[in-house]
């Protein structure tokens, strides 16, 4: 049985080779998560040190932008927020699917300083959308690097067990029986 | 890390309980201060009513003695941190502490910024806006309320001591209220909060650790114990869980050991056979039943 020892793939890589590139892009996108978490704790200390930034607009912008939602709206939005995410990501763990890195959500969150700050209710609010922000982070990294872990591990795997067909083919290769008797 | 069951079950749990009830009682704690401070500026404002209604026929006389009995004795209510009336250069006329009265009022206080913040004082103010929270020299915070005592056409017409019309405001009351008990009922509700999410948070994982234990883990070890007395050839036994995959798994090796013990013996009985028909063709026999 004549297995070709590096069947290149169709850039002219090896299939090993686009494994072990695979398992580093896996590897480096494992820890993007902290990326977004560090993003959004920076967004936090901003708000934190800066929580009422828009109180010196101009009347005619503040004209434009018009009265701020109502504090209570912003707080039920925010509970909705968190609890729609934690469900699609607990879903999207349950389901097995590919897990994102959550810099939406980094968004998502710094929309909501934002609205608090406009409506100049920032106070405990903003231990509030900070807590949401941690839990949904934190669980969108956890997923992350679980998933990663596990396509690491199957892909480890894969390349273990190419490596032992490699291994064998080059023992029972023409060019290794070349030597002997 | 986290390789075990248990740990990479409860880890997302705790985070999702944790983070959503701490979120929920965060809010809820903003939203119950919110309406306990709107609360005390209600009642700051019916006080500041009282007085006005209490000393207008006081004002109107010009009756100053009454007028000041009135400032005072309403002044030692519990929990009014100070209440006076000045006069709009901010010279304080009475006072429940009767040394503060002919002193100005300091405008770079903390408590006079909210209107004096501008070169061009606020003369009109919302309810909720005539409140503002300040640090007193004590340190106890005070919700003060400031209510204007606008020149209405019985003050500038009497004969007495007539105002000039045009004058807008004839003076400022201004109460402050101690916050302290306010601030002692949010310190005991954010404790009670506290508490409760402790509680939610062991009752939760205490429940999925319970129930991982009960369901799965459990099961699991003992499929561990059946699994390798399976692989170790001792008896096999019953499997204790009836019902469920792990069960179902349970039985399925079971019957693997079953027809591989089976395997054994046919093997055995067939290399038996040609030993005892052929003694001297064992050798090769023996070759070929490896190879079977």
């Amino acid at each position: 049985m004549a297995i070709p020892r590096k069947k290149k793939g169709r850039d002219g890589i090896s299939p090993r080779e686009e494994l072990i590139e695979k398992i580093r892009r896996l590897e480096s996108r494992a820890a993007r998560g902290l990326w977004a978490m560090a993003g959004f704790m920076a967004m936090s200390i901003a708000a934190w040190r800066y929580p009422d930034p828009f109180s010196h607009l101009p009347e005619r912008a503040a004209a434009i932008l018009g009265a701020p939602p109502p504090t209570g709206l912003i707080s039920a939005a925010l509970i909705v927020y968190i609890f729609s995410a934690i469900i699609l990501i607990l879903t999207r763990m349950a389901t097995g699917a590919e897990a994102g890195v959550g810099f939406n959500h980094v968004g998502y969150l710094t929309g909501f300083y934002f609205f608090y700050s406009v409506a100049g209710a920032m106070g405990e609010n903003f231990w509030a959308v900070l807590v949401a922000g941690i839990t949904i982070l934190s669980l969108q990294s956890y997923h992350l690097w679980t998933y990663c872990a596990e396509q690491v591990r199957n892909d480890k795997e894969t390349l273990a067990a190419l490596e032992r067909k490699e291994k064998f083919a080059s023992l029972y290769s023409p060019e290794s029986r070349e030597g002997e008797p | 890390m986290l390789r075990n069951l248990t740990a990479r079950a409860i880890v997302p749990v705790a985070m999702t309980v944790t983070g959503f009830v701490l979120v929920c009682c965060i809010l809820l704690y903003a939203v119950i201060k919110g309406d306990m401070t709107r609360s005390t500026i209600q009642h700051s404002v019916s006080l500041a009513d009282t007085v006005m209604k209490s000393t207008h026929y006081a004002m109107l006389r010009d009756d100053r003695e009454s007028l000041g009995n009135i400032i005072v004795n309403i002044g030692e209510q519990q929990g009014i941190k100070h209440l006076r009336i000045f006069d709009k250069a901010g010279i304080v006329r009475f006072s429940h502490h009767p040394e503060d009265n002919g002193h100005e009022v300091d405008m770079t206080f903390s408590g006079c910024l909210g209107c004096h913040m501008e070169p061009v004082p606020k003369e009109t103010l919302e309810a909720m806006q005539q409140a503002r929270k300040f640090s007193a020299e004590d340190g106890s915070h005070v919700l003060a309320i400031t209510a204007p005592i606008y020149n209405q056409p019985v003050c500038f017409a009497g004969d007495c001591h007539a105002h000039p019309p045009e004058q807008q405001i004839l003076g400022i009351l201004d109460i402050g209220l101690d916050l302290t008990p306010l601030e002692r009922n949010l310190a005991e509700m954010r404790g009670r909060m506290a508490v409760f999410t402790v509680m939610v948070l062991l009752l939760t994982l205490g429940g999925v650790a319970a129930l991982l234990r009960r369901s799965v883990i459990l099961p699991i070890q003992t499929l561990a114990v059946f699994t390798e007395r399976a692989l170790n050839d001792t008896v096999v036994g019953e499997f204790p869980h009836k019902e469920g995959e792990i069960a179902e798994i349970a039985a399925n090796v079971k019957r693997l050991h079953f027809r591989l013990v089976e395997s054994d013996k046919e093997l055995a009985r067939r290399r038996r056979g040609p030993q005892q028909g052929s003694g001297a063709g064992s050798e090769s026999e023996g070759g070929d039943t490896r190879h079977e």
